[in-house]
């Protein structure tokens, strides 16, 4: 289609526009986090002098990050592998109606969007169980089956030929190794996203370890850097080095993956 | 027909659904239907207290309390911030994703940046807003300084609900535009040309053309939005923490429930937690209703 050099230019304004106002902050960011705090008392919003890469050392050291971590890696690495095996062992019976009433289970499953929330009874549950303040118990809460990386896994293996399940079952695969073998590798591409968006979820949350964990010993690194953020409130070159090692596993992650993302997988697989 | 064996494997598919269908139904499902329950009970968090049916004391408590003009308000927040976010969010979305769907250099690059925020999460995002919205020293302060104005953004009484609302719109825009650019992948290119021999072109293409082929995803951004502005609290959580009268319904149930840990008040939350419900419900079933009149209508 033929397109006038006005809209053209346009196009790129708006473009341009939108981009200084998502990348700015992150930019802004980095800047600080660049800074001595007299410099940065001196001039808030001035370029940095130089590249101070040893204030993110003593970021981690005063936020006793080395601690937070762990746990925020033990919880995301242990919820989205059980979260992502739950889900294939919930989405492809379902999507190949291998069980009797799959679209009412699915259905089911979908229910919990809208539901009342059902922050009050869970917790109620989870202290008489007695996983309140503990590891498992934070884990075992946010794991789950029925998230959005089921509904991408149904969506997308509904896509994929039945006759691939009748084909290796005739050479004698048996449905548990159908599903690691060749479903797995499979759906990849629902895979990456899946993947990702479960482990925003876990490594970013923030009101679960607040309601769950107590204890900082088992606080995640989000709890951390807000425990961080009330201490030295007006040390912004240091907040800033601890906000940006929050964010770089799941930037370098992201990097890798999101290409996949883009590519319509979890849009074209999120259907009511 | 199941193809992986007979007797005992025909019941693997089942058995190994099991295990998160109890996942779901003891700590999902199951909890949410006790909050009707706990709702019309006097429960607190105190070890030991015995617990009574009290009515509808609870809800009397929400709308008819000491702190009645509080309760109220977090009503109205919640249903200006649903209303907002909605329509702001996914119409910016839209049109950035009609935008970025056609050829524009770099245009991986652009989506991939306006996806960024969600996978920075809500503590990171939130804490740079913080950063940007500092009244002494943030950028935003000195931007507002050139045009000879100033606020004190989130501890302003006046504005800082919208800058959460601001907040959440830079977060999930990225998202309600991959969405859309999906569902405009979808539509094939000849109907554009069949539709230009006709003279729609513009504006009358988008309209005749594109928006109702994108209807599905339209409804699925609607869905998203609505309940997911209804029941966010955490970017106010991270933002304001509920001051400023920044308070909605969905931070009242996790402050009644949680935060106030000495009063923790299980019924109250519930309460408010089946009035957020109702909310999500209604909206729900009249958006379902109109939208999917609208992708039938084609």
């Amino acid at each position: 289609m033929a397109e006038s050099k006005s809209s053209a230019v346009f196009r790129y304004a708006v473009v341009l526009f939108m981009l200084c106002v998502y990348v700015l902050p992150l930019f802004y960011l980095f800047n600080v986090a660049m800074k001595t705090q007299i410099e940065y008392l001196k001039s808030p919003i001035g370029l940095f002098e130089q590249f101070r890469f040893n204030n993110f050392r003593t970021a981690w050291n005063q936020g006793d990050f080395s601690r937070y971590i762990w746990n925020s890696v033990l919880y995301t690495s242990v919820t989205t592998a059980a979260s992502i095996l739950l889900s294939l062992f919930a989405a492809f019976p379902i999507a190949r109606r291998y069980v009797r009433f799959s679209n009412l289970i699915y259905l089911f499953f979908t229910m919990s969007l809208f539901l009342p929330s059902p922050l009050v009874p869970q917790f109620w549950l989870a202290s008489q169980l007695g996983l309140y303040n503990t590891q498992w118990g934070y884990m075992l809460l946010r794991t789950g089956g029925t998230g959005i990386a089921f509904l991408m896994f149904v969506g997308y293996i509904k896509s994929v030929s039945k006759e691939l399940d009748e084909a290796a079952a005739m050479d004698g695969c048996g449905y548990l190794r159908f599903i690691f073998r060749i479903l797995f590798p499979l759906v990849k591409p629902v895979l990456a996203t899946g993947v990702m968006l479960t482990a925003i979820g876990v490594w970013n949350d923030i009101i679960g370890p607040t309601i769950y964990l107590s204890d900082t010993k088992y606080q995640p690194i989000t709890k951390g850097l807000f425990a961080f953020f009330g201490q030295y409130l007006n040390n912004w070159p240091l907040l800033a080095c601890g906000i940006m090692i929050i964010a770089a596993p799941l930037v370098v992650l992201y990097s890798f993956i999101q290409r996949y993302l883009v590519s319509g997988a979890l849009a074209g697989s999120v259907k009511f | 027909m199941y193809p992986f064996g007979r007797g005992i494997a025909r019941h693997l598919p089942l058995a190994l659904l099991m295990i998160p269908l109890l996942l779901y139904v003891v700590f999902a499902f199951g909890p949410s239907m006790a909050t009707v329950f706990f709702s019309f009970t006097d429960a607190t968090g105190i070890p030991g207290v015995r617990w009574h049916f009290v009515g509808f004391d609870n809800y009397r408590k929400l709308l008819f309390s000491s702190d009645q003009a509080e309760r109220l308000r977090s009503i109205r927040n919640s249903l200006e911030f649903a209303f907002l976010v909605v329509v702001i969010q996914n119409a910016i979305g839209l049109f950035m994703a009609v935008l970025l769907n056609r050829k524009l250099k770099g245009d991986a690059f652009y989506r991939a940046t306006f996806f960024l925020p969600v996978v920075l999460g809500v503590t990171v995002s939130g804490l740079v807003w913080r950063m940007m919205l500092n009244p002494m020293s943030g950028p935003m302060g000195e931007l507002f300084k050139m045009f000879g104005t100033r606020s004190n953004f989130l501890s302003s009484y006046d504005a800082a609900f919208y800058w959460i609302i601001f907040v959440q719109i830079w977060m999930y825009m990225g998202y309600s535009m991959t969405i859309f650019i999906a569902g405009l992948q979808s539509i094939p290119r000849d109907l554009y040309d069949s539709g230009h021999i006709d003279g729609a072109s513009g504006w009358k293409a988008f309209r005749y053309i594109t928006f109702p082929m994108i209807a599905p995803a339209v409804t699925v951004n609607t869905l998203l939005s609505i309940i997911g502005a209804l029941q966010t609290f955490d970017i106010i959580y991270v933002l304001t923490n509920g001051g400023f009268n920044t308070r909605t319904l969905a931070l009242d149930v996790y402050r009644d429930a949680i935060a106030n840990n000495t009063t923790a008040d299980y019924g109250l939350a519930s309460a408010g937690a089946m009035v957020l419900f109702l909310f999500v419900f209604v909206f729900t079933v009249v958006f379902m209703y109109l939208l999917r009149r609208r992708e039938v209508d084609l």
